[in-house]
């Protein structure tokens, strides 16, 4: 509680840490900000070429299909990837300057997620422009998604941000195990072509849900399965506790040990 | 009100583990987990003190004692291992001045970033935004990007942000070494100032004359442990004996040291029997036509004791032995006296102070007592010269000795000048 109210206390901190990861990602480059739009959109015409024309599948507009849930999963890699490297990033700060140190990470989760924000008017423009449509009734459930994505990302974000200060390592090691979670998680292919041996695990991984939710509202224009979004609520409030508890336990030595 | 405790360190303890072979890689953890080896540092053994509100106290020791890793616990930038330590109220620290400065940012831009790290909101950080500035007496110059900034505008723009945050207690590590004299002495008085309005100041400082002026007491932390504690005047005149101390240990050990390594190297040259090169550093530190040489210098106090280290405003006595090779018949002895800029102090002879010539036959010895000697603090390096009537040098030894001067008080310059002030009929010595 004292956490909270502090971070609270904090909070032009995280703005202003969130203003500066924004404006410093693209600085120095030609295209500079629009390189949030233009990244989404070149990667969007790579898997369509591929899987329009080399890999056919009988999704019907595939492209679409992948990308609503690529974004998210974006997000999601990326928080707990570079997020791991945030506190080490920031030793200078962490050293020498008392602050609450979650404020590293959520501003660093916090920054990824504006990003996907932005990521969603390319989203929304390729929907329309696809003659997709959409279902306003299912987009009322879009942020209660993002919401508990947002969550889980902190909660990975805290716990290995914390333990990459003391085994440096798990950064690199983070880079496979982000992209085995990503093919364990029905990014690219149907849930239904999952055996049914390995469903279990499928869902236990709360991005399994995550990406589920996303895809009922944009790709098949429906209300998510309360189910589903529970325990994937259910899970991100989880993961949020164990990071909190893990990084609060071990922030005790981060001046010492960087 | 004025009882209440501002900060409560009870029991603190802290090691650091000390790697010599440090790995956080996964291969070195796993492959040489024996090379691993690491010594268990105890820096804080046991403290426990308490400051109330309003007080300023002044943490003072050698370096390495563990002052500067307490103030760094008192701001949680590190945990004790043990005991517990409670502060009551907002604390801001000037430990590292101007963290988060980010160089391709304006001015105005980057006291919003440090402030926001000091936990301010925007409301509060624009309230005092012009207050900053003025204190910082930056106004041409707060909407051009940092980078720009000379080092001493830097650290003015970082201490005016660390000085205005309006905390309750106060960290200071070692600051008031920031911008020139005039800015030190703002800065100063602003603490002063601060002081005044009820803000608990904790210092570390290796300037005793800061700590007397704004600390109400002194905490003297010695290998972990408070040695001492009390009025700033007390506790600072035994740290600086025990220094003293220390000082001339060590100032003997490398003295022994040179003797050595001199003998060695006469006996070098006596096998080599080549005269020694005029350029070498050796040869330069003394010159003229030996006739008479200078044997032994002995450096003694007032009551007779043998040592290096005064403090200012002592007496100091310099002894000097001397050798007659032949016989100088119009001898002068002079001396001087330089610090360590190389800055003349003070230098005289026998000649210029109207005393004889003095025949030199045999070997002999002859004393210069410095009364009340007011050099500062700091070391200074003295050259002692034999010559003769002419002015041409007998023996000419330059840094011929060593004596380092100690001071409690923060005057500054290069010797105390002795004072009184007055004030209409009132007349106050100083000591």
């Amino acid at each position: 509680m004292n956490t909270a109210k502090e971070l609270y206390a904090y909070r032009q901190m995280i703005f202003s840490l969130v203003k500066k990861d924004l404006r410093g990602r693209y600085k120095g480059s030609v295209l500079g900000f629009l390189w949030t739009f233009i990244n989404p959109l070149l990667q969007l015409v790579v898997y369509t070429i591929v899987f329009s024309f080399i890999l056919k599948t009988n999704i019907e507009r595939y492209y679409l299909y992948l990308f609503v849930a690529l974004i998210p999963w974006i997000f999601f890699s990326s928080s707990i990837t570079v997020g791991a490297a945030s506190v080490v990033a920031q030793k200078d700060l962490v050293k020498k300057i008392y602050f609450p140190r979650m404020v590293i990470p959520i501003s660093y989760v916090t920054s990824c997620f504006v990003n996907m924000l932005l990521c969603f008017i390319v989203i929304f423009g390729v929907i329309i422009i696809s003659g997709a449509g959409l279902n306003f009734l299912a987009l009322l459930c879009l942020p209660v998604i993002m919401a508990v994505e947002y969550l889980l990302a902190l909660g990975m974000a805290m716990l290995t941000s914390a333990v990459t200060v003391y085994f440096r390592d798990l950064e690199h090691i983070l880079g496979i195990i982000s992209m085995a979670w990503m093919y364990m998680t029905p990014i690219m292919y149907d849930k239904s072509i999952v055996p049914d041996e390995l469903l279990p695990v499928f869902n236990l991984n709360p991005m399994t849900h995550v990406i589920g939710c996303y895809r009922a509202v944009l790709y098949y224009k429906e209300i998510p399965d309360l189910a589903s979004l529970l325990s994937a609520a259910g899970l991100g409030v989880l993961f949020l506790i164990i990071g909190v508890l893990v990084f609060n336990r071990l922030q005790r030595h981060f001046a010492e040990e960087l | 009100m004025l009882n209440e405790t501002a900060i409560e360190v009870r029991n603190v303890k802290k090691s650091f583990k000390v790697y010599l072979d440090k790995g956080s890689q996964l291969k070195e953890r796993l492959l040489f987990s024996k090379r691993r080896r690491c010594e268990v540092r105890d820096v804080l053994r046991e403290i426990s003190f308490t400051v109330s509100k309003g007080e300023a106290v002044g943490l003072i020791g050698r370096n390495g004692c563990g002052k500067s890793t307490t103030l760094k616990l008192l701001t949680k930038i590190m945990y004790p291992d043990e005991g517990t330590i409670t502060m009551n109220g907002r604390v801001s620290s000037l430990i590292e001045l101007g963290a988060g400065f980010h160089p391709d940012m304006s001015g105005r831009e980057n006291i919003y970033t440090n402030a926001a790290i000091f936990g301010l909101t925007k409301k509060e950080i624009d309230s005092r935004l012009e207050d900053i500035i003025a204190f910082s007496e930056l106004e041409d110059f707060i909407d051009n990007p940092v980078r720009t900034y000379s080092s001493g505008m830097y650290m003015r723009l970082a201490f005016s942000v660390a000085i205005n945050v309006d905390a309750d207690i106060l960290l200071i590590d070692e600051i008031l070494a920031v911008g020139d004299a005039n800015f030190q002495a703002k800065c100063f008085n602003k603490l002063k100032e601060i002081k005044a309005n009820g803000t608990t100041i904790v210092i570390v400082s290796h300037s005793l004359g800061q700590i007397e002026q704004i600390c109400d007491r002194s905490i003297w932390i010695h290998e972990g442990v408070i040695r001492a504690q009390g009025s700033p005047k007390e506790i600072d005149l035994e740290y600086l004996d025990f220094m003293s101390q220390k000082i001339q240990e060590n100032n003997r050990r490398d003295l022994e040291k040179k003797q050595q390594q001199e003998q060695q190297s006469r006996e070098n040259e006596a096998e080599q029997k080549a005269p020694p090169a005029e350029d070498t550093p050796q040869a330069k530190k003394r010159w003229g036509n030996g006739n008479a040489r200078i044997k032994k210098i002995t450096v003694f106090s007032e009551n007779g004791s043998q040592q290096e280290v005064f403090r200012t405003g002592e007496s100091i006595s310099l002894k000097i032995d001397y050798n007659v090779n032949e016989r100088v018949p119009d001898a002068v002895f002079g001396i001087g006296i330089f610090n360590r800029d190389g800055v003349q102090c003070y230098g005289t002879n026998t000649r210029i102070d109207k005393l004889p010539e003095f025949e030199l036959t045999e070997n002999g010895t002859f004393t210069i007592n410095l009364k009340h000697t007011g050099l500062l603090a700091g070391e200074y390096l003295i050259d002692i010269a034999i010559e003769t009537g002419d002015g041409i040098p007998v023996d000419y030894y330059r840094e011929a000795a060593k004596i380092v001067m100690l001071s409690a008080m923060g005057d500054v310059g290069i010797a105390r000048l002795q004072h009184n002030w007055e004030l209409g009929s009132r007349i106050f010595e100083v000591i």
